[in-house]
């Protein structure tokens, strides 16, 4: 079980770095530092002529504005400070930002949006998949075991969901919402949308699995004893558990992809405030992708948080619970 | 199941997929009325003056009351006569026919590739979870699906251009169909993977293979037929958004499908398009759904279908 | 021994061969040996939308205008570089003193796409079309000289007399968007009152017949419409040789203008719709280097981007916060705001800083010596606290007299890079004088709606228009115009100021002397910048990006950009891309 420890590990990391982010970006993620548009990495460096010294960089400055080269002046070397004004690290006031995954196409630094992002998109994407899943089970779960009238009715409204334009619902929401926004407005509108939009497809293969299951043996001496509906269901959800834990790791991304969508059509995260979503609608532009790759900085951490929500779920268990 | 139990059971799905349609169509309708704006709104960045801008909103109709259009629209559909729309200056079944049988053939063509490579990935890494070949193909299938489809898409454009192995001529469906396909392949290993690992640690299995049954054939034979079954509970969900075309590998590779219809439908504010678009993608998910079922009613001959 | 030298001697000649055939293909660099243009070859051009009809006259979006300017033909043409007017299908013209009465005499033995020849009658039957109610058409309201029709009248067969409703400065250069339409083709329509149909997207191409070099031979919906010779263009270069040059010019249907980009790249497509955004240069320079793609700056654009808010008098955001229509403000900001930072950052580099909406590229209209005011924060602060803005709580950010934050929201383009991050750095320089803004991008549809219901507070967009004469936008500077954008439609002007520039605008537009002209108008620019109703910050440079084939193209920073000459556009001989 060391993979599912491992994963469970993983997860803890990424979410008490996201908490952290004031103290761990060197930089604030809104503010668009002159000269640094699209620059990349900066490389950390111990090795210098005569050894090993504190980390430092090689000050980095601009040569073409216009073809976004920078170049590293490696006759000056800028040393992290370590610890100071409530950053864990950074460089000293006259250096310039220490951009560790580069800038954006303002200038900003990506490692602090990356860490502030984290908790928006994370957490809506977070809530987003725990209401789809509970909606989705519910719905599956009664689809499966209780079959005919609300069987249909349930898959029906399940499809209804996946027809309907949503886009044109976020539209009109919209347009009806005042046009200023707050972050946590934002944060559980997005969340209440997700939950309503991703649960057919949990819905579905919900159902089907426990109405595979309904049919087994032990589940039929489960009503020959005289279960009762819920009790019944709450014997055949289990079934499904594998299949939900790999269901959270495909609603992931969808979930992010969604969230870039969305905020296309108006209801994004306002402002300066950073969201992984946001960042990658921003990069989606195929030259500047081709030479600033760092900009895909959100697509990796969710391919990682993806990886360890994978490894969490952990290998599919003997489902023992029946006996 | 018997032959009776069969009709009833598709009349009953028949009924509820119509219910469907009707209930999508009038809701699309009611959204573009709701929303802000209308066809006409981009007339007005195009400085065209106020009485013509009315002129035009009368032409295309925009000026009736909710339900009269509704009317109007639903007995169009009577005699499938879908409305015109104005953003294209066509009549509606004209553009979503075309536009279907474009999705069609790259959709069809990346379910085939997906099943063809998701399905036995997915059954081979699930036999055996937790060994080397899984190791490797569980982070590549989920770091494809992290991909978002725009990225992924022009990542494919850009590798097309880059390396030449692949066209990306304007008619040429091999490089939206694997932009398509990969993800869901990505998608179906990971469900086949889950359901076939499931069905393997059963005590069914088990048994077959104390009964001497080969390795192969409970792989392959005997675990892949259970195992698809929440997979093809999903197929529906999934055909039917496949079908329903992906507006981020239309948009990229500007294939005309059913996506990008969607789209310049509610950009352009245009009432007919949408509405015209949602009941195609009613219909399309709802005969998905009928197959799927079907299909799953076929493979597991236990299952209660009702 | 003979035979066995034979396989040297062949393979020596095949690499020759070779060689040849590859330095052959290779063709010449952007400057290419070949002087004089080359005859036949094919385009291929792409564009965002398409048409929705074929009857520019029934819609006159950008798809339409270019099919139209490519299969029709004008009186007479604005030439894009000179901006001068200059003789098309109208050979000469006269006009009377007080530039009231226009004869025009048509250019003789010119014929339609299919044969029929073009008279007097079919000028008299476009302007019937134009005006007539039951089309409704959309390109009316730009052909109206202070909203009357222009009178049209015919005395002979090649003799036409326009009569204009009173005296119009910018002249006969409103016709240039108007195409003349074949009268043998779409009378019957007109008269039946089914003249909005009978160009539509389902005809067949062959009814499509116009006066253009091009005519339309197929269209894919979704995909492309192809357009071949016109066999019948009356135009000839200056040797005399039939144009245009080109055999067949195809436009490509691509939404994206990333996918657009990649067609250029990767040979597919030599010309697309619109200019190079600054970050494709990074891209591009490198193949424009190698030799595969031509980049042409074209000039500064015509139409920058404005900041303006609503100053519609009693405007329900503007209750609790009178600031925001104030005067003060708008110069504060316009101090406060660093548009070098804008250019380098947002453009990088590739734009200039500008005070105003008229650029450098309206040519003898901009006002050279108009005071540029330096970066000036302290005095942007003394004038938000002249009404009642300044810092109570010592956190930086300005509060009113009731202690309420100087918070305003600005509406911007979702999806427009450009105008996203100059919002997001105009956030970002405004906080340093204390002033919260919120940004909000919405799409464009969302934008409109607002602006028309005057429910915003701020909104940071444009309207492009098609001519630099200010006389063709009225639109925008008379307070009754729809485009005025602070308080558009006025009955009457709400300020002094507004009064003034409509007094100097009608004089300008009625006026025929150049000279007064620009007098007038110089006035109009100095109000503006006094009164700042609108602030812009910066204007890029329009680089436009073609493949190395294209020859004779003349870019114009106003739309289309390339293919407002299309007939004198050649092709490199060589191959390119195969078309079925």
């Amino acid at each position: 079980m060391t993979s599912r420890r491992a994963g469970v590990g993983l997860l803890g990391f990424v979410a008490v770095a996201a908490l952290c982010a004031p103290v761990l970006a060197p930089n604030p993620p809104d503010v668009p530092f002159p000269d640094r548009a699209y620059a990349p990495p900066m490389h950390v460096h111990v090795l210098a002529a005569g050894g090993l010294h504190a980390p430092f960089i090689f000050a980095q400055t601009l040569h073409d504005r216009l073809m976004r080269e920078y170049r590293d002046d490696a006759s000056v070397r800028h040393t992290l400070h370590w610890f100071s004004r409530g950053r864990l690290v950074s460089l000293g006031d006259d250096d310039g930002p220490l951009l560790l995954l580069g800038a954006d196409a303002l200038g900003r630094d990506v490692f602090a949006r990356l860490l502030y992002g984290a908790r928006v998109s994370l957490g809506v994407a977070a809530l987003g998949v725990a209401g789809a899943l509970a909606r989705g089970t519910a719905a599956g779960g009664l689809a499966g075991s209780l079959g005919g009238a609300v069987d249909l009715a349930l898959m029906w409204m399940a499809d209804l969901v996946v027809v309907l334009p949503g886009a044109y619902l976020v539209l009109v929401l919209r347009g009806a919402l005042p046009l200023r926004l707050s972050t946590g407005a934002v944060f559980w509108l997005m969340a209440a949308l997700f939950a309503a939009s991703a649960w057919p497809h949990v819905a579905r293969g919900v159902r089907a699995i426990v109405a595979a299951e309904r049919a087994r043996d032990y589940a039929e001496a489960a009503r020959a004893a005289g279960a009762g509906p819920l009790r019944l269901i709450g014997h055949l959800l289990p079934a499904a558990r594998g299949f939900l834990g790999v269901e959270t790791v495909l609603l992931l991304p969808s979930l992010l992809v969604a969230e870039a969508t969305i905020s296309v059509l108006g209801l994004g995260f306002p402002g300066p405030s950073p969201s992984w979503g946001g960042m990658l609608q921003e990069a989606t532009n195929v030259s500047v992708l081709a030479g600033a790759p760092w900009l895909l900085a959100p697509a990796a951490a969710l391919c990682v948080v993806a990886l360890a929500v994978h490894l969490a779920a952990g290998r599919p268990m003997l489902t023992s619970s029946r006996s | 199941m018997t032959s009776g139990g069969l009709a009833t059971f598709v009349v009953r799905r028949l009924a509820a997929a119509m219910a469907l349609v009707a209930v999508v169509s009038v809701g699309a309708l009611l959204l573009v009325r709701l929303a802000p704006g209308d066809a006409t709104t981009d007339l007005v960045l195009a400085h065209v003056d106020e009485a013509t801008i009315a002129r035009t909103r009368a032409r295309l109709g925009l000026d009736r009351p909710f339900l009269v259009e509704l009317g109007d629209w639903l007995a169009g559909v009577a005699h499938l006569d879908l409305g015109e729309s104005s953003a294209f200056g066509r009549p509606v079944a004209d553009l979503v026919g075309e536009r279907v049988l474009k999705t069609a053939e790259l959709a069809s063509l990346a379910l085939v590739l997906a099943v063809a490579l998701g399905l036995p990935l997915g059954v081979l890494t699930g036999s055996r979870p937790g060994g080397l070949f899984a190791s490797c193909v569980a982070p590549i299938s989920i770091g494809i699906l992290s991909c978002p489809p725009i990225v992924g898409a022009f990542g494919l454009m850009l590798l097309a251009l880059g390396t030449g192995w692949l066209s990306i001529a304007p008619g040429d469906p091999v490089v939206p169909a694997l932009a398509l396909a990969l993800p869901l392949a990505a998608t179906i290993e990971r469900v086949q993977s889950q359901a076939t690992a499931e069905v393997l640690a059963a005590p069914g299995a088990g048994a077959a293979a104390a009964r001497g049954l080969p390795p192969w054939r409970l792989l392959w034979v005997h675990a892949a037929r259970q195992a698809v079954r929440p997979l093809l509970g999903v197929a529906g969900v999934i055909v039917g958004t496949l079908f329903s075309g992906s507006l981020a590998v239309e948009w990229v590779t500007s294939w005309p499908g059913l996506g990008r219809l969607l789209y310049d439908g509610i950009v352009g504010r245009d009432p007919f398009l949408v509405a015209g678009c949602a009941l195609s993608g009613a219909v399309l998910i709802a005969a998905a759904n009928l197959a799927g079922d079907l299909a799953r009613g076929l493979a597991d001959p236990r299952v209660r279908v009702s | 021994m003979p035979i066995k030298r034979l396989p040297v001697i062949a393979t020596v000649v095949a690499v020759a061969a070779a060689i040849f055939f590859v330095w052959r293909q290779a063709g010449p660099g952007p400057h290419g040996r070949a002087s004089a243009p080359a005859s036949g070859g094919e385009l291929v051009a792409t564009m965002r939308t398409e048409p929705k009809s074929f009857d520019r006259l029934v819609s006159s979006r950008s798809a339409e205008e270019l099919l139209s300017r490519l299969t029709q033909a004008p009186l007479v043409r604005v030439n894009r570089l000179t901006g001068q007017v200059e003789p098309w299908l109208a050979s000469s013209w006269t006009t009377s003193a007080d530039g009231l009465t226009w004869t025009f005499k048509l250019r003789e033995g010119v014929t339609f796409s299919d044969g029929a020849p073009f008279t007097a009658a079919d000028v008299v039957f476009t302007f019937d079309a134009l005006y007539d109610p039951k089309v409704g058409s959309e390109e009316a309201s730009s052909l109206r000289i202070h909203d009357q029709p222009i009178s049209v009248r015919a005395v002979d067969d090649h003799t036409v007399v326009l009569g204009f409703p009173s005296a119009f400065g910018p002249g006969i250069s409103l016709l240039d968007s108007l195409p003349m339409l074949p009268r043998h083709k779409l009378q019957d329509a007109l008269a039946a009152g089914r003249f909005a149909d009978a160009w539509s997207v389902t005809t067949p191409p062959a009814e499509i017949v116009g006066l253009g070099p091009f005519a339309l031979s197929e269209y894919r919906p979704g995909e492309r419409l192809v357009l071949v010779r016109n066999p019948h263009y009356w135009r000839r270069d200056a040797d005399g040789r039939a144009l245009p040059y080109l055999d067949r010019l195809d436009l490509d249907i691509v939404p994206e203008q990333d996918a657009e980009l990649l067609r250029l790249q990767s040979g597919q497509a030599d010309l697309t719709t619109s200019e190079v955004r600054p970050e494709d240069l990074a891209v591009l320079k490198p193949l424009a280097d190698a030799g595969r793609v031509q980049l042409v700056t074209a000039g500064v654009s015509t139409s920058p981007d404005c900041l303006w808010f609503n100053l519609t008098p009693g405007a329900a955001v503007a209750k609790t916060r009178p600031w925001l229509q104030a005067v003060e403000l708008r110069r504060a900001i316009s101090l406060a705001v660093d548009r070098d930072a804008i250019v380098n950052t947002v453009f990088l580099g590739a734009a200039e800083p500008v005070w105003s909406p008229v650029t450098p590229s309206h040519g003898e209209w901009y006002l050279p010596d108009q005071p540029h005011p330096a970066r000036d924060l302290a005095e942007a602060r003394r004038l938000l606290a002249s009404i009642g803005l300044t810092d109570r709580h010592g956190d930086g950010l300005l509060e009113d007299a009731a202690d309420r934050p100087a918070r305003f929201s600005l509406l911007t383009q979702k999806g427009h890079s450009l105008r996203e991050r100059t919002a997001a750095m105009l956030q970002e320089q405004l906080k340093q004088i204390g002033l919260t803004v919120d940004v909000v991008a919405v799409d464009p549809q969302t934008i409109i709606a607002r602006y028309t219901d005057r429910s915003y507070d701020a909104i940071y967009f444009v309207a492009p228009s098609d001519s630099i004469d200010p006389a063709r936008n009225l639109d925008f500077w008379m307070s009754r115009g729809a485009f005025h954008y602070w308080n558009a439609s006025q009955a009457s002007p709400a300020t002094a100021w507004e009064a003034t520039m409509d007094d100097l605008m009608r004089r300008q537009s009625t006026s025929l002397d150049p000279a007064e002209r620009r007098r007038l108008f110089a006035e109009v620019q100095r109000t503006l910048s006094t009164e700042l109703p609108v602030i812009c910050f910066a204007a890029p440079r329009i680089t436009i990006a073609m493949s190395a084939r294209v020859r004779g193209a003349t870019p114009s920073v106003l739309p289309p950009l390339v293919l407002w000459n299309a007939d004198t556009l050649s092709v490199a001989p060589g191959r390119g891309a195969s078309r079925p």
